[in-house]
Parts: structure tokens; sequence; C-alpha cells
């Protein structure tokens, strides 16, 4: 569980601390270009790193500095509790000048307060607590260290950390593209989702019985709901079919054929199984309300709540009336952004006073921090 | 939701009863496909009229709809009385008015913890049938609601 986001000079945020410390799901709302969406960017850069993109090239460009604010660092800084153990990871990265790159100026990870590496531009040192001796190198100052450096084994805390931080799950499905054929499995969706079925495959082959929470989900959204099957259809490909009954008879549907909201209702599915199985995971999902009917929004928003309180952390991100109130005030935060030339600000909408209902507040644009 | 099974609609009457109402539902053993938190509504005495303008008709037609009222009681008294005049006779076993003695906030204020965790508390004691968090003196009003309420939602919200 996240125990602290900051983010600094990247994009629309600065200085900006995300308060979610302790909270099993919170929404994020705000007004369109307030930064909801580039705080998922942010969680998916370093979900992107610690899935093995290490060339800062490939994750940041100048575009990136907050105003084109070049001469200060942009800084990512986390806290993370995982298994009880605390971890602290921080990023900066700057753009001196004649650099066309951005390079590392500092990165540290830390376990309960001893630090496992630390980095001083090109200079790496390995804490000997950590690793069998202390260790001194050089990295490419163009290059994350978090994905090169080499895991002992498993339960190595820079592994565990790692894996962590490469299961989050950031969600921003467009389920016209999601076809339900696969090559290989994974557990690792992308942003849109468009490796469903490497995603379904991949869950089933690290727990069969993920399977079991799937069904029970899609079967109470959608009763006549029989089974998914996902066969050999050529050599190493796969695909998803869905089976559907009412009485005796039934239909096979191909998984591209279902609907938007229906495709949906999958990938919610698969995300409780995802954090049962092999969780707990923190998922962000940007407007998981889209494509919905609003007589599913409540359901939806309040299971996807639900299946987290219990371990992991959701946060999500919404414009849509029947989904905020699935939220309460004091798990709410408000993005705010005056213009286009000022940061982005935050606020617990249980520290904003408001008139009346929140979503009525929200139409007449009355919420501000 | 299938109306033409058993489900119960909670109309709230604002943000602060809504999250009391969330915390319900965040439950982990009640059937939410059962039950449905409908918007806020902004005052109780618009509680009651809306019930009567959009929920009356509807609650004849589908035999199966439930509905909990739930508002602030703003320490007055006859409160209840002036909420249930426009309940039908015919539909007062499926009509339960839930309320809170003063307002929701006040909960908070005397430390049983979030309006969320407070919600969780009474699904919690609805499913087992206990009474600690509803004898608090700002909810303990409630027994003959509670009492009518009870065995009737109680099979419909935790199934299992």
């Amino acid at each position: 569980m996240f125990r602290r986001i900051y983010i600094h000079n990247y994009r629309c945020l600065e200085n900006f601390e995300l308060p979610i410390s302790g909270k099993p799901s919170t929404l994020l709302i705000g007004k369109n270009g307030a930064g909801k969406s580039t705080v998922g960017k942010a969680l998916q850069l370093l979900q992107r790193m610690a899935r093995g993109t290490n060339r800062v090239g490939d994750l940041l460009s100048v575009e990136d500095f907050s105003q084109g604010r070049i001469d200060a660092p942009i800084r990512f800084e986390i806290e993370v509790s995982i298994r009880g153990m605390d971890y602290a990871y921080k990023l900066a990265l700057e753009l001196p000048a004649g650099f066309k790159e951005m390079r590392v100026a500092e990165e540290t990870l830390v376990q309960n307060g001893i630090a496992i590496y630390e980095r001083n531009r090109a200079q790496v040192s390995l804490n000997k607590t950590f690793t069998n001796s202390e260790a001194k190198f050089l990295v490419d100052w163009h290059l994350i260290a978090l994905p090169l450096i080499q895991e002992q084994s498993d339960k190595d805390p820079l592994s565990i950390f790692k894996g962590w931080l490469a299961r989050m799950l950031i969600l921003a499905p467009i389920p016209s593209l999601i076809t339900g054929d696969s090559k290989g499995d994974s557990l690792f969706p992308n942003l849109e989702v468009t490796n469903f079925g490497e995603w379904f495959s991949g869950l089933l082959a690290h727990s069969p019985a993920a399977y079991s929470h799937v069904d029970k989900y899609i079967r109470q959204v959608m009763p006549d709901f029989k089974d998914i099957k996902n066969p050999i259809i050529a050599k190493e490909s796969r695909s998803i079919t869905v089976q559907f009954q009412i009485n005796q008879a039934t239909i096979s549907l191909p998984f591209q054929k279902l609907s938007d909201g229906e495709k949906c209702f999958f990938i919610c599915a698969l995300l409780m199984a995802s954090n049962d199985a092999y969780g707990p995971v923190f998922c962000f999902w940007d407007e998981p309300d889209n494509y919905l009917s609003i007589s599913e929004v409540g359901h939806f928003v309040m299971q996807l709540r639900r299946s987290f309180d219990v371990g992991g952390q959701l946060l999500v991100t919404s414009h849509n009336s029947e989904a905020i109130p699935q939220f309460s005030n004091e798990n709410t935060l408000l993005l705010h952004r005056r213009n286009h030339l000022e940061p982005t600000q935050v606020r617990v909408v249980a520290d904003i006073e408001i008139h009346g209902d929140l979503v009525n507040a929200l139409i007449r644009d009355d919420v501000t921090p | 939701m299938n109306k033409h099974r058993p489900h119960v609609y909670v109309l709230p009457e604002d943000d602060a009863n809504r999250s009391l109402a969330n915390g319900f539902l965040l439950h982990p053993q009640l059937d939410l496909r059962s039950i449905q938190v409908l918007p806020n509504v902004g005052g109780s005495f618009k509680v009651r009229d809306q019930f009567e303008s959009e929920h009356v008709v509807p609650m004849e037609r589908y035999k199966d709809r439930n509905m909990i009222l739930l508002l602030d009681f703003d320490e007055t008294s006859n409160r209840h009385e002036i909420i249930a005049k426009v309940i039908p006779s015919h539909l007062r076993e499926r009509v339960f008015i839930l309320s809170i003695w003063s307002e929701p906030e006040d909960l908070t204020r005397a430390g049983l913890g979030s309006l969320e965790h407070v919600g969780s508390k009474l699904a919690e004691e609805c499913k087992n049938e206990t009474r600690e968090t509803w004898d608090h003196a700002l909810l303990r009003h409630n027994r003959g609601e509670l009492d009518r309420m009870i065995p009737r939602i109680k099979k419909i919200l935790f199934p299992n």
C-alpha cells in the first residue's frame, strides 16, 4: 500500500503530494485538465521502470518538465508498505545545459530506514546489508538503476519492491481494441488492456482457482453467463469465447463481440481475481465508469471498492454523477488547477466547505479548494 | 439489480447519510446486487416528498421492492411521525425510516470513527442481529424500525 506519493516538476504536478496513505480506495475528481490522468501517467512511469524500461529517454522527455522549467529536477518519491516492510524510493532526473536527454541526478531505495542502494549521477553504492559485500559501480547516467541491479533472490528486498511496483495495475481500457486473442500469457495488463487475453491466460496459469472468482462475479452481472473458453486456435495463439445459456439454449460469442460495457465487467472480474491471486496490488483505473449503463455504475464501483477493502489499494478517477457518490467525502480528493500556468492543487473533499450535495456542487462548479 | 427479486433501495438525505450507506455496502458479506443507494435528496422533508412523488407507484408495481429512508432527525421528536404520514398503509411493511437523532457527523464526533466505518459496523450488527452501535444514543430511537426491518431485510442483504 502506498504511504506516500510525491511528484515534483512533472507536467502539472509541482510539489504535489497525494494523500492516500491508509486509504484502501480513493476517488480523484476535478475538472478536465486538473491533473487526474497525469497522476496515472506518473504511476505508469514507475510501473514501466519496474517492468524493465531503463532508459530515461524512453520514459520522459523535455516536454515533461513543468512549464518547461528544465533548471530544476523532476522528482518522484514514493513510500510503500509491502508485507509489513516499509520501502522508500526516490528518483530525481535533470537536464543539464547542452544535454538532449535527461540523466539521473539521484536515486535511492531504502527498506525500513536502511539504504538498499544509493546513487549520485553515475555512481551507485549497494549496501552490504542487502548484498554479499558492499559494492560501488558506475551506471550510465541515462539509465535508471532500479531495473538494472541484479536481484539475489525473490526474497531480496529489491526484488520484492520491484515486483510490487511492476504488478501495479494502471488501467484506462479501450474496449473496442480488446479482442480476447492472445499469444502467451502475462500478469501485466497494459494501459488499454488490449492484452486482456494474455492477462486471462497468465492469471489462470498462475492461479487456476482464480477462475471461480471470475465466474462468481460475471454470473452476478450477467445471469445468463455459462463459462469462458480460451482454446488454442493456431500455434501459440488462443482466442477467448464466452458462452451464455438460457434454459437449454446456448450461444457462444467471441470475446471481441461483447459490448464495451460487458468487456469492462470482465476486466473488473480479472482485476478482483488478480488482487486475490497475486495481490495485494495497487490499481489506478482512469474512469472505470466509462461504457457502463447508469444502473450498473454504482454496483460496479462499490464492488471494486469492496474487493480492495480487504487488501490492496484502489485509486480511481471519475466525472460520473453515479460513480462519485460511491465514495465518501473523506476518501474523495479534489484536484484543481486555476489555469494552465499554475500547478495542480489537491484537497480532501471532507476539508472543503460544500453547500448541499457534492455532485450538484460539482455541476454548479462550486467546488474549489 | 433484478427488480423481480427482493431488493432494497436506500434514499439518503445528504452526503453524510450517503457515507453511512456506503460503509454499509462495503460489508464483505452483503449481496451488493440486492441493494442500491439512490442519489441524495437534500433534506429530511425532501426525502418524504420524493418518496411520495416518485416511489409509491413503483413500489405498488414491484412487490419485492423495499425502501429505507435514511435521514437526520435534527433532534426533533415528531420527525418520524411526519415522514411516516406519507407512507400508504399497504406499503408500510416494506418501508423503513432510519435516522440519526441529530446528524451523522455527530457519530464521528462521538468517537465512533468515520461514517463509512460506522456504516460497516451497523451492517455487521444487522447481519449478526446485535445492537451495540445501534444502541448508541444517536441511533437507539430506531429500535422499533429495526425490529420490523431486520427480519425482512436480513435475508435479502445477507442471503448466506
